[in-house]
């Protein structure tokens, strides 16, 4: 496998697409009005993906008691 | 009985236990009050007027019995419309739940009302709890009672408990906080409003948007009504697993009047020097009555907070959309639609990145900890902002254009992140008259401190006190 480059920007189509993918069939009204939050978060999951986080358990863990 | 309105919760119980009121009386000027502004202000959803004043007429033959009294006996509660109310709708400010009647009371109604409490009716709330502007498409959107003029926001998503209490149409009320949802608008109201420590008080019966971001919290006119409430309301619950065991204090004795010796940590990067000017003055002005009551400050600096946006984004859009998920694909089109966009946001987000957001909310809360070994408390403005109109997306922040949404969550969201305790506390007015809130951020599950820091610094300012100019 080749190493991953940055994601291209996320166009309407693909989110479209990604949303069929789940299930929901969304007009163009809501595919404009979904696709600049979908951005931002993505954006924000790419900011995740740089903190290093070796050793860092996730606050959700199980607890028995 | 106008008076009775702007009463506080603690000298409403005082006053009903001498028999120098009734709770008749006070649930009466209550609901007369509702019945006279509320049809503008739009706090409430539901009005329990008969119920109210069935409790209140068996709160007064208790204490004609000379019964043991609770702490909020006969004292008028407005509970956010997401938690439950048996054989009362509970819409959660929705269409979806607009005519839902649960069979159980929320825990923390139940011990409000065991304490006395009388429940005057269900407030109004950013639909679903997702919003920090406090809109309702559905219910209309509460008009902030510090403007008569112009229609402000007050703040979300416990838009209505702000607006209510502000306005003098409950004693105090429930709110409930995942981003900054008591804070917010106890800022933009000029209330005193506490997020506890997450796991201090029950969340079973309250509907959820992010199971592990969701803290229930008060909304008074005090922080001493805010220690009354959380003693009320505060411990573990079978019916909840995150709740602690461990035990309440007594927050209201613990309101001693003294902060001598406390150290304050000034948070002054990603809060204080972002903040509007007259934010960033009420606080830093805030915190020079604090010294001269005997507490010393420092700045503080916390490394992990940029990274707060990117961990709630993550843990708050999956959350909800599994909540959603279901009505989103059934239902869809009874949402508004921008709290149907949010929601939808979470099927963008992976199982992974959730857990991402879920670690990296490890790193925020040891380094809140790691700071409070140092110092006993931080402070911060609530907000950059004062209350917007309704419908403006940008606000000018010292000359800069900046957006609405983003700003309201900014500083409040990382202390949902790390789950410390925060209240917010009036701490100032801007030229127009529109309030200016503080945070002060504990350790966890020390509310008295937090609380007692507060009570003090009210007890020689009046922020707090002022009435919205609503002519009655």
């Amino acid at each position: 496998m080749s190493e991953p480059g940055p994601a291209p920007p996320l166009t309407k189509e693909t989110l479209r697409v990604l949303a069929q993918a789940q299930g929901f069939a969304l007009t163009d009204a809501e595919l404009d009005g979904l696709l600049p939050l979908v951005r931002a978060v993505r954006t924000m999951m790419d900011e995740l993906a740089a903190v290093p986080l070796e050793d860092v358990e996730p606050t959700a863990l199980y607890h028995m008691l | 009985m106008t008076d009775l309105v702007w009463k506080s919760m603690g000298e409403l119980a005082r006053l009903v236990a001498t028999k120098a009121v009734t709770p008749v009386e006070v649930v009466q000027a209550h609901l007369d009050r509702i019945g006279a502004l509320d049809g503008t202000i739009k706090s409430y959803i539901t009005v329990m007027g008969d119920s109210a004043r069935a409790a209140a007429r068996a709160a007064e033959a208790r204490v004609n019995a000379r019964e043991t009294l609770g702490p909020l006996h006969g004292v008028p509660i407005g509970l956010k419309d997401l938690y439950c109310t048996k054989g009362v709708k509970t819409t959660g400010g929705s269409r979806i739940l607009g005519n839902w009647m649960p069979t159980e009371d929320a825990t923390v109604v139940t011990r409000l009302a065991d304490a006395g409490g009388i429940m005057l009716g269900k407030l109004n709330m950013h639909e679903f709890a997702y919003g920090p502007e406090g809109l309702n498409a559905h219910y209309g959107t509460p008009w902030n009672p510090w403007d008569r003029n112009t229609h402000r926001i007050c703040g979300g998503s416990s838009s209505g408990s702000g607006a209510a209490v502000a306005a003098g149409l409950c004693a105090g009320a429930l709110g409930s906080d995942t981003g900054g949802s008591i804070r917010i608008p106890s800022s933009l109201c000029g209330l005193t409003g506490l997020k506890p420590t997450y796991g201090r008080v029950s969340r079973a019966g309250a509907l959820p948007l992010a199971w592990s971001l969701d803290h229930v919290g008060p909304m008074c006119r005090s922080a001493a009504d805010c220690a009354l409430m959380l003693g009320a309301m505060a411990g573990y619950d079978p019916r909840d697993p995150s709740t602690s065991v461990l035990p309440v204090p007594d927050y209201a004795a613990a309101l001693t009047g003294q902060v001598t010796g406390l150290r304050i940590g000034l948070l002054g990067r990603f809060f204080l020097e972002s903040a509007g000017a007259p934010q960033r003055q009420a606080t830093e002005q805030a915190v020079k009555t604090l010294e001269g009551l005997g507490a010393s400050v420092r700045e503080i600096t916390l490394e992990q907070m940029k990274h707060a946006a990117a961990a709630s984004a993550a843990v708050i859009s999956a959350e909800s959309y599994a909540y959603h998920e279901p009505w989103l694909r059934t239902r869809a089109t009874e949402y508004g639609p921008d709290v149907r966009e949010r929601l939808l946001v979470g099927a963008f987000v992976s199982g992974s990145e959730y857990l991402k957001g879920q670690r990296v909310r490890r790193l925020i809360r040891d380094e809140v900890d790691r700071v409070l070994g140092d110092v006993d408390v931080l402070i911060a403005p609530t907000l950059p902002i004062a209350a917007v109109p309704v419908g403006a997306r940008e606000v000018d922040i010292d000359g800069k254009p900046q957006p609405v949404r983003p700003s309201l969550v900014r500083y409040t969201r990382p202390f949902n992140v790390s789950g410390h305790p925060v209240a917010s506390v009036p701490c100032g007015f801007t030229v127009d008259g529109l309030p200016i809130g503080m945070q002060v951020i504990g350790r966890t599950f020390d509310e008295a401190t937090v609380l007692r820091l507060a009570d003090a610094y009210q007890r020689v300012t009046d922020w707090h006190t002022r009435r919205p100019p609503l002519g009655v």
